[in-house]
Parts: structure tokens; C-alpha cells; sequence
């Protein structure tokens, strides 16, 4: 999943085209993860000392690691923990764009370094993010401290992303989220939350990726956004505040669902809330949540 | 299991649902009659109607909600035997369900297998 992030990023930043992309992540799988890229990530090294390695490694038949120890950049622990690191396939995305000559070391190692400063992220933080920590992603994309509920919003976020890898056999990717003040949507559905918590959820998304998620849930193949497409979305929102129901009751708070409401083109009239972007094959949609 | 056909009357306001409930049941009873209501007032009108066997019933739904729809049904006909099918399955759900006279309560989704499991059960 942290490929998808920092592939985004890099599409976004303009560092690296779509087709470039497209291919970095087909070639992936057969790539090897190398030290240097690993000491960079971990900032044990720079882009200069790896090349400088690089060169020597040209004159002298020596392994990587063998090297930074001899030069003074690595120890031998660093060296046997970046080694541990190397299967996790984390920064296998920044290796391939390397081997293909899409980005160079010195690319790469400003990428990352401004994708943490972009984020705010310290170093465990950027761990948890490429070993697809759920609740790390959110807290990272979506920015809850100003929120009263922000500890329910979160769980509410966490088991959203976990339902779409469920029931919709997708790997979500989250966005920056939007205040409601700049959200205009297209196909909506929504549900509302009553009790001891008062909250509005929704999910909406173009006729495009509306369809493509009303498909997936039913397992159907519609071509337009029919009914049962529209009662799909609904339904898939309905299951998964319905699962989020039983957790809020299990820690003791009394709460309701009302129906669902499907429409098109329509203000979705709320309280203070943001819109979260996620992201699937088919396109991006948003997952509202608001006050009522 | 009755002897012959059975009736099984579905009410569930998604047609997402009440499509793939019919196709299960459909599916593991070659001999039924399936009948489907969107909200609780045409639920009570097609069980006077027709008299099912067995009556699955969402909880959240707008017009009538089916916890009132299974109070009304009972108050009709005492034996009937009805599942609650509810994507919401907190405790208090439960209860409400229980008291109002249904037979058992089902979280959506249903498992492979546990609708034909419910309606053997029921019509034992």
C-alpha cells in the first residue's frame, strides 16, 4: 500500500510521469531491494556516500555493507538491521524507479525526505506507514485534532478502510481530507448515526466510480446506476455502520441507524464535517462525515 | 418442513437484498413462492394476503420500522414465525427483536448456508 502513497506523491509532485509510474510498479515484484537504498531510507546515508560506494564497489569486489562499515558510514548493527529490512518490500517502488533510470539516488533521497516533511512524519511513523498501518495512514491523511470525537472518527475511518478490503476486494488509497465547505458531490448515499453519538455519514463518488463500487458489493454488472446499483452503495454503507454500531454498543453507547437516503445532484446538507478522498481502480470517492 | 410448497415473505427496503435473499432461497427450495415488501406497512399488507410460512424482516427501514412491523404481524397471528435480518446486531437490537416475537435474529451478511439452515429450522 505505501507504494500507492508514495507513488501518488511522486505523480503529484510532477517527479515522475504516469506511464513511468505504471511500469515502476508492474516491475516491482521481480525487483531487489539493495542496501543503499534501505541506509537512505533509514537515514543512516546520504545519496553522495551511496554513490560514493557505488564507484568503489567498481574497483574493488566488496559487498555494500562490507563497504559503509570499512568507510565509516554504517556499523555492523545498521548494516544486519537494514538486511533484516530488505524483504519487507516497502521501498520496492523507489528501487524500481532507480533500476529503470526513471530517478536517481540523489531524486529519490529528497522525495523521501519531503515526503516525511509534507506529512510530518517522524521516522516510526514513516515505518508504520510502509508496513500499512491503518490507523498510522489515517492519522497521517486525515487531520482530527481539532475534532470533539476525534477517537471515534478514527475507528469509525479504521474499519471503513478494513470493509473496503473486505467486502469491496480493494486496496483503498487515502487522500488529504476536504472541509465540507469545498465538496461538491454527484451520487450520494447516506446514513445517519443517532444517540449518544450524532453523526452523518456518507459516501459519494461520480457515475463512474459509483457503479464501480455498487458492482463490487453486489457482485453484479450493471452498466448504468440503476436501482440495485444505487441500493448497493446503500447497503454496503448500511453493513458497515451497522458493524460500526455494534462496536460503539459494545463499548457501552446507546446509538441508532436511520435509513439510508440514495440521490443525485442534491446539496448534502450537513453539520461541520470533512469528506475523506479514497481511492480505488476505478476512480476516487469520498466518505463524508458530519454533524447532523 | 410443510408438505408441498412453502411461502416465504422477504421485507427489506435495499432490492440489493431483497434480490439475493430471493436468490438463496430460490436456490435451496425448488418448491417455494418468494414474496417481497420494501418497508413494514406493504410487509404487514402481503402477510394478511398470503399467509406465509416464514417472514425475514429488516430492523431499519423508513415507513415502518420492523420491530413495530413484527409487533403487528404477531398481534395478527400469533404463530407466525419470523427472522430479523439487521446489519445491525448490537444487544439492544437483539432484545428489542426478541420481545417484539421473533423467531431468531440473522447479521447481515448472512453466512453460506445459514438461510437454508434458518428456514428448515423454522418449518421443522
Amino acid at each position: 500500500m505505501f507504494s500507492q502513497y508514495f507513488g501518488n506523491y511522486l505523480l503529484n509532485k510532477g517527479l515522475i510521469d504516469s506511464d513511468r509510474l505504471r511500469e515502476a510498479i508492474d516491475l516491482q515484484n521481480s525487483t531487489h531491494l539493495k542496501l543503499g537504498v534501505l541506509a537512505i531510507n533509514a537515514g543512516y546515508m546520504d545519496a553522495a556516500q551511496v554513490d560514493e560506494i557505488h564507484e568503489k564497489q567498481k574497483q574493488v569486489d566488496k559487498k555494500f555493507g562490507e563497504l559503509a562499515v570499512q568507510m565509516n558510514y554504517l556499523t555492523n548493527i545498521q548494516v544486519e538491521e537494514l538486511l533484516s529490512t530488505q524483504k519487507t518490500g516497502s521501498l520496492l517502488l523507489g528501487q524500481a524507479l532507480i533500476d529503470k533510470g526513471y530517478m536517481t539516488l540523489e531524486q529519490l533521497q529528497t522525495a523521501l525526505e519531503e515526503y516525511k516533511k509534507d506529512y510530518s512524519l517522524d521516522n516510526k511513523q514513516f515505518n508504520a506507514l510502509e508496513h500499512d498501518d491503518i490507523e498510522t495512514i489515517i492519522e497521517t491523511f486525515v487531520k482530527l485534532e481539532e475534532s470533539p470525537h476525534r477517537k471515534i472518527y478514527k475507528d469509525y475511518l479504521v474499519l471503513f478502510v478494513k470493509n473496503i478490503v473486505r467486502f469491496l476486494d480493494e486496496s483503498p488509497m487515502i487522500g488529504k481530507c476536504l472541509p465540507l465547505e469545498q465538496f461538491s458531490p454527484e451520487w450520494f448515499v447516506r446514513q445517519e448515526i443517532h444517540g449518544d453519538i450524532n453523526l452523518a455519514t456518507a459516501i459519494s463518488a461520480d457515475g463512474k466510480t459509483f457503479l464501480h463500487i455498487g458492482n463490487k458489493y453486489a457482485g453484479e454488472q450493471s452498466t448504468w446506476v440503476n436501482e440495485l446499483v444505487r441500493s448497493s452503495v446503500a447497503e454496503f454503507l448500511n453493513l458497515h455502520n451497522g458493524i460500526f454500531l455494534v462496536n460503539l454498543s459494545d463499548a457501552g453507547l446507546d446509538v441508532d441507524l436511520k435509513p439510508q437516503t440514495v440521490a443525485r445532484d442534491t446539496p448534502l446538507v450537513t453539520g461541520p464535517g470533512f469528506a475523506v478522498p479514497f481511492h480505488l481502480s476505478s476512480g476516487q470517492f469520498h466518505l463524508v462525515m458530519a454533524g447532523v | 418442513m410443510p408438505a408441498g410448497k412453502i411461502t416465504v415473505l422477504i421485507c427489506d427496503d435495499s432490492l440489493l437484498v431483497r434480490k439475493k435473499l430471493r436468490e438463496e432461497i430460490e436456490k435451496s427450495f425448488h418448491d417455494c413462492e418468494v414474496l417481497d415488501a420494501a418497508d413494514g406497512e406493504a410487509a404487514i399488507r402481503l402477510y394478511k394476503e398470503n399467509n406465509p410460512d416464514l417472514v425475514f424482516m429488516d430492523i431499519v427501514m423508513p415507513a415502518k420500522d420492523g420491530i413495530t412491523a413484527v409487533e403487528e404481524i404477531k398481534s395478527y397471528n400469533r404463530q407466525s414465525k419470523i427472522v430479523m435480518l439487521s446489519s445491525v446486531g448490537t444487544q439492544k437490537h437483539l432484545k428489542e427483536a426478541i420481545q417484539a416475537g421473533a423467531f431468531e435474529f440473522v447479521q447481515k451478511p448472512w453466512k453460506d448456508g445459514q438461510i437454508e439452515a434458518i428456514i428448515r429450522r423454522a418449518l421443522a
